[in-house]
């Protein structure tokens, strides 16, 4: 299930942010393809004043379905900006595997309840991820309470977890799974070199 | 209101810096919040009527900025802890609530994070709301800023600007920038009484119970002046008492501001580079120091001017065409430390760049 990008399956990730379109990935766009990605996303060089006076689609966003691969999606923040999957052309019912990423340190996701609450408001979903962390204070402790708290409303969405991403030195210390038998994702971390 | 608290002790939380604000309103004991969207604070809006309901505090969109400025000094002038959030455009339509809230002594609360300009629509970050936030309006800018760098310092002064505001009846701003707004960042959330911080209990303004001048005395508050020695006497007034609680309320950090060869100075998220790039030439050897103002309105003069003054040469940096270092110099007239601006108007300015432009300094 962890995403590698080859040449056969390569992987795409597509800028898809409209609640927020201006503070994005835009600035590591050039890191990220370097690293093999292909990335569908407004660049410096491509993009010149409109401001908030519109919306910023792009026909290849829009068409990304259509791509070889894996496409991965960048939404807006909270449920609602999973709405605007409605958009896409070619989003049949049942085709995306829609998976909801959840961390215990936001207040709103916190507890079992929030979760469940949480997760339910994106509609129909194939799994979660535990993504428990508490940026750079994160331990241990925490990514294992994610792990107990997470699998609890995963039982009571009926949905599995997925796996539970770790930042890469904190994941060698866990291992290929964690606790509970669930994939570690290690994760490098590129979203800091983009300010915010 | 109802009594279920919206923090119980001390939670980790890993949040937006709008977020951190909402968050920061409720836990602060925030009656209502008035806005208009716009970029970057949405998310303050949209954060704050998101999680609100289980505590019965209420949220109004108005029709424009004007109007959310002007809702909020009404919702303050009730006896309401209220607030509200804006940016750019909205914080310069916002000017003329602003400036009635300063004349008529109102202690409501503004968010606001800054983006670029001049302009109307753009939204990315900048620092080049500091001249706007901290001397907008028509007035003499009796407001009480806090500049923040950080979310832990977002959720710390949003609930500390409605305690100053209530106190002190200034409006009060706390001051982030697009960057912080959307940044995600560990901070811990809590609830202020628990950690021992007394919350100001709002009373209203108007509509107090009793006949006027026999149960109570009468309300006046003025916001309209018709002669000259009116407003003389009013301005005169107020400045006096802005000067008197200046000492109790300034903020500010300093580093190595004995004999620093270079000070650098920097406020909000600008700081965070400049105490990274300081902390690793004081490890190399270099005598460096940094000076931040915490309160850019009202600036902690005294402080700033013993570090400038110590100081063989003084670098400002900033996300703006010089709109800190002018304020710097205002109030530092008569020393004569060298001052130089590094400006990067709308651009982030990281920790190498202060370094590059230190040490520049130092070889000249």
């Amino acid at each position: 299930m962890y995403l590698r990008a080859t040449e056969e399956v390569p992987i795409t990730l597509v800028d898809f942010d409209l609640v927020n379109p201006f503070y994005t990935l835009r600035p590591i766009k050039d890191t990220l393809e370097n690293l093999g990605l292909k990335v569908i996303a407004w660049g410096k060089n491509t993009f010149m004043g409109l401001g908030e006076a519109s919306s910023l689609l792009r026909s290849d966003m829009l068409w990304a379905l259509h791509r070889k691969g894996n496409i991965v999606f960048d939404v807006g923040y909270g449920t609602y900006g999973a709405e605007i999957f409605n958009l896409l052309e070619d989003n049949a019912e049942g085709r995306l595997n829609i998976f909801g990423v959840v961390n215990i340190c936001k207040p709103l996701t916190s507890t079992v309840t929030g979760i469940v609450k949480y997760v339910k408001e994106f509609g129909k979903i194939n799994g979660i991820i535990n993504n428990s962390h508490w940026g750079d204070k994160t331990d241990i402790t925490i990514i294992n309470e994610g792990i107990i708290i997470v699998s609890e409303a995963s039982k009571i969405l009926g949905v599995p977890v997925i796996s539970t991403t770790v930042e890469k030195k904190l994941a060698e210390k866990i291992g290929p799974a964690d606790f509970m038998g669930n994939p570690v994702w290690p994760l490098t971390l590129y979203m800091g070199n983009a300010y915010w | 209101m109802s009594n279920k608290k919206p923090v119980e002790g001390e939670k980790r939380a890993f949040l937006t810096g709008n977020e951190t604000v909402a968050w920061a309103a409720l836990a602060g004991g925030a009656d209502i919040m008035y806005g208009y969207p716009i970029t970057p604070q949405n998310q303050v809006m949209h954060t704050w009527s998101r999680i609100i309901p289980p505590y019965n505090r209420k949220f109004l969109q108005t029709e424009d900025e004007i109007s959310a400025g002007f809702a909020n000094c009404a919702g303050a002038l009730a006896g309401k802890k209220s607030f509200t959030a804006t940016a750019g455009p909205g914080n310069a339509l916002m000017q003329e609530p602003q400036s009635m809230a300063e004349a008529m002594r109102i202690p409501a609360v503004f968010i606001i994070q800054q983006r670029g300009g001049p302009s109307s629509g753009t939204v990315i970050y900048s620092q080049q709301e500091l001249t706007l936030t901290t001397y907008g309006g028509n007035g003499e800018g009796w407001r009480i800023v806090y500049s923040v760098c950080n979310h832990q310092e977002i959720y710390d002064y949003t609930i500390k600007a409605f305690n100053t505001a209530w106190t002190y009846r200034f409006p009060t701003y706390v001051m982030g920038d697009g960057y912080q707004a959307e940044l995600r960042e560990a901070l811990t959330i809590y609830d202020p009484e628990e950690r021992g911080i007394k919350m100001v209990e709002p009373q209203p303004m108007v509509g107090m119970p009793g006949k006027p001048g026999v149960d109570r005395p009468p309300v006046h508050l003025v916001n309209i002046y018709s002669l000259e020695e009116e407003l003389y006497d009013v301005c005169i007034k107020y400045q006096m008492e802005f000067d008197r609680i200046s000492g109790e309320i300034t903020e500010s950090e300093g580093k190595n501001t004995e004999n620093p060869d270079v000070l650098v100075i920097g406020h909000g998220v600008v700081f965070r580079s400049i105490h990274e790039a300081v902390k690793e030439m004081m490890k190399d050897g270099l005598n460096v120091g940094y000076f931040r103002p915490v309160t850019v309105r009202p600036m902690d003069v005294k402080a700033l001017r013993n570090a400038v003054k110590n100081a063989k040469k003084v670098l400002v940096a900033e996300s703006s065409l010089g709109q800190l270092e002018r304020q710097i110099k205002a109030y530092c007239y008569g020393l004569t430390t060298p001052i130089s601006g590094y400006f990067l108007p709308g651009m982030g300015i990281v920790a190498t760049d202060i370094e590059r432009e230190v040490k520049a300094l130092l070889k000249k």
